[in-house]
């Protein structure tokens, strides 16, 4: 007899299925939660960073947000509120009259007592045994090299957002990897050099104003961007003497004979003139009612390219009128020196240039350097332009790949790059420049001294501005150098003299002599044979 | 034989819901621990960030040269080139071909003239102390 199965046991089969199944479910859910579903291996990031770190080219820290508290009090819990202000005061350095204004204010229920406290006044707070008090994390920007770096590194408001310098600049980087690194193109030894020898420089010259810019010619990368006075970015706080402002990007200036390069480099690209053809150069040259004379004694004629060299005005001129004003115009335009530059700083300038007229004495006073304001961060763009194959660059503060070009349109010809830096080379070897050589460095440059306008328009007597642009190597560029310094003091060591040969050169070498090593640059000074050396 | 199986079923229920309030257990045990691994894990980052910020600073150029010349009596002398990679001879050239053979060779004494020699010990000696900071000195309070 077949009976099928009853109801009952057909209810029990029933239920040990939904039993089975159920039992199925959890251990499908074990093996996915145990086996199947992958562990957070991501690093998370730190908790108090609202900004990445931000690095020089060879990761060095540069910016780091810290961990730093915000005190709170609840006033209403004070058993003494006068006394509670006077404890609080002390041991935070807020100012006890505001503490206690706050504590006797009966509408607010929580005063900030101060912001971004250091775990040793923590400590000092939590020593006083105050109820009501409360603590929130929060992050300061710190900068470990400070001042070296405060002009070009800028600082953050105390909310963590950037206010000037890279630190605005690069914001959007900045914030989108909170804990990660955003690297600049900066060297921080090379910073470091720079400032150090314009600090000495800027004592021993007693000069109110000095900066540096170096930059690699191809890629455009500013290795070292210092501006004195600065400030410790670390005080958030400007004391006497210190200042946010940086001149090397956000000032423009007269530069004065520096400008005579681009008036050789537009009539060699002209060929309006030829480096070794002879033009007079009498003692002034009359424009009008105007007369152009030379800053020193110069012989009655020389050739075109000991007019750079000795920076002869009248002779500059004389080239620069051969083109004309309008190609002037045209060819300093297509080096970017007729506009505001676009860099990852937001601290820039618009350049200052005839506007109504370019005439004739325009045309003159702008080839030697007058009448023409750009800043020099512009300037040494420009510069690398013209030496770097005569493709136009654009500086960046963001790191590059090694070895990067990031040249664009040509400019100037390849020939006539090549012929400037036989003519800049020649400036140190014959002219000028001479106290800028470095043996083995093959240094090329070009002297600049301009007189400083007073508030009237009028040239103040005695008030220099000394300038020097270099490039090294020059006859295989890798790095231009700028150094700027306002209004330097002669001194014994400089014969009475305050010109840019005076002070801005000599300090140009000092610094291409410590920077040159560390980049790498090959020394091709031919080796000297010691005296009793085993040879 | 339906019997056992009831009886089979229910001590398999019995334990597997022994089983599970073990597993949930100790995955919360786990999670309480991976919780607190990762707070220390957090708080050693934060601290490993604040001694990499101090190292820098303490590290940095500026701080290392002022202590060369205050500790160390050195002075801030011109790096010359000893040497380059063209005067190395190559593998497996003869001998007439190495270039060190015949070149002049330049000593690693060499001073730049007309630059700073390095200080005396007497002034090393008498020169400031350079005080250890530490990075809670240069967080400042930023004030109110």
């Amino acid at each position: 007899m077949n009976e099928g199965p009853t109801v009952f046991q057909r209810r029990i089969v029933i239920g040990a299925g939904l039993c089975v199944l159920a039992f199925a479910l959890v251990g499908m859910r074990l093996v996915h939660v145990t086996l199947l579903q992958p562990l957070d291996g991501s690093r998370p990031a730190l908790a108090i960073a609202a900004r990445a770190d931000l690095t020089d080219r060879n990761g060095e820290l540069l910016a780091r947000d810290l961990p730093v508290k915000d005190l709170y009090a609840r006033p209403q819990v004070f058993w003494d509120k006068d006394q509670a202000a006077r404890d609080l005061a002390r041991a935070t350095g807020a100012g006890e009259g505001r503490l206690l204004k706050g504590f006797h204010n009966a509408k607010s229920p929580y005063v900030l007592v101060a912001r971004q406290i250091t775990p040793d006044v923590e400590a000092r707070v939590m020593a006083l045994g105050l109820p009501g008090l409360e603590f929130e994390q929060g992050a300061k920007r710190f900068y470990p090299d400070g001042r070296n770096t405060a002009q070009v590194l800028g600082v953050t408001d105390p909310d963590g957002a950037g206010v000037s310098g890279l630190e605005l600049g690069l914001q959007d980087a900045l914030r989108r990897a909170p804990g990660g690194q955003v690297a600049t193109s900066l060297d921080m030894r090379v910073q470091f050099i720079v400032a150090d020898e314009l600090a000495k420089a800027r004592a021993k010259f007693r000069a109110n104003a000095a900066g540096a810019i170096v930059m690699d010619v191809k890629s455009g990368e500013v290795l070292a961007l210092v501006s004195l006075p600065d400030f410790d970015p670390n005080l958030r706080k400007i004391l006497e003497g210190d200042s946010t402002r940086n001149i090397m990007a956000q000032d423009v200036y007269e530069l004065g004979s520096i400008f005579k390069i681009f008036t050789f480099a537009m009539a060699l690209e002209d060929k309006t003139v030829r480096p070794d053809e002879v033009l007079p150069t009498p003692p002034g040259y009359k424009i009008g009612r105007f007369t152009i004379r030379e800053a020193h004694h110069m012989p009655s004629a020389m050739a075109a390219k000991d007019i750079l060299a000795q920076s002869s005005n009248v002779g500059t001129l004389q080239i620069a009128l051969r083109s004309g004003g309008a190609r002037q115009r045209e060819f300093l335009s297509s080096l970017g020196l007729l506009s505001p530059l676009k860099t990852n700083l937001p601290e820039t300038s618009r350049p200052l240039f005839p506007t109504r007229q370019w005439a004739t004495a325009e045309t003159a006073t702008v080839s030697y350097g007058h009448g023409i304001s750009v800043s020099p961060l512009t300037f040494t763009a420009a510069l690398a332009t013209v030496v770097n194959g005569g493709r136009r660059i654009v500086p960046t503060f963001a790191r590059q790949a090694d070895g990067s070009d990031r040249r664009g349109e040509q400019v100037v010809s390849e020939a006539t790059s090549l012929k400037m830096r036989d003519l800049l080379r020649y400036v140190v070897t014959n002219g000028t420049g001479r106290n800028a050589d470095v043996v083995g460095y093959d240094v090329g440059g070009k002297t600049g001294t301009a007189e400083v306008p007073g508030p009237n328009g009028r040239y103040i007597r005695n008030a220099l501005r000394s300038s020097f642009a270099a490039v090294f190597p020059a006859h295989n560029p890798r790095y231009v150098v700028m150094v700027l310094m306002d209004q330097p003091k002669a001194t014994k060591d400089t014969f009475g003299f305050a010109t840019a040969g005076y002070t801005a050169a000599p300090q140009t070498g000092r610094i291409i002599q410590r920077i040159a090593p560390l980049l790498g640059v090959p020394n091709t000074a031919p080796p000297t044979r010691l005296a009793g050396g085993n040879s | 034989m339906v019997r056992v199986l009831n009886f089979f079923c229910v001590a398999l229920m019995g334990l597997s819901i022994l089983g599970l309030y073990h597993v949930s257990e100790k995955t919360r045990v786990t999670q309480v621990e991976l919780a607190r691994v990762e707070r220390q894990i957090a708080q050693e980052r934060t601290n490993l960030s604040v001694l990499e910020t101090e190292w820098q600073h303490v590290a940095s150029p500026e701080r290392i040269q002022r202590l060369a010349v205050a500790r160390l009596g050195m002075a801030d002398n011109a790096s010359v080139q000893l040497a380059s990679f063209d005067m190395l001879p190559r593998r497996g050239a003869g001998e007439d071909s190495a270039p060190l053979n015949n070149a002049p060779i330049r000593n690693a004494s060499v001073q730049v003239p007309g630059h700073a020699q390095p200080a005396a010990p007497e002034a090393a000696q008498a020169a400031t102390p350079v005080a250890h900071t530490s990075i809670s000195d240069l967080i400042t309070d930023s004030g109110m």
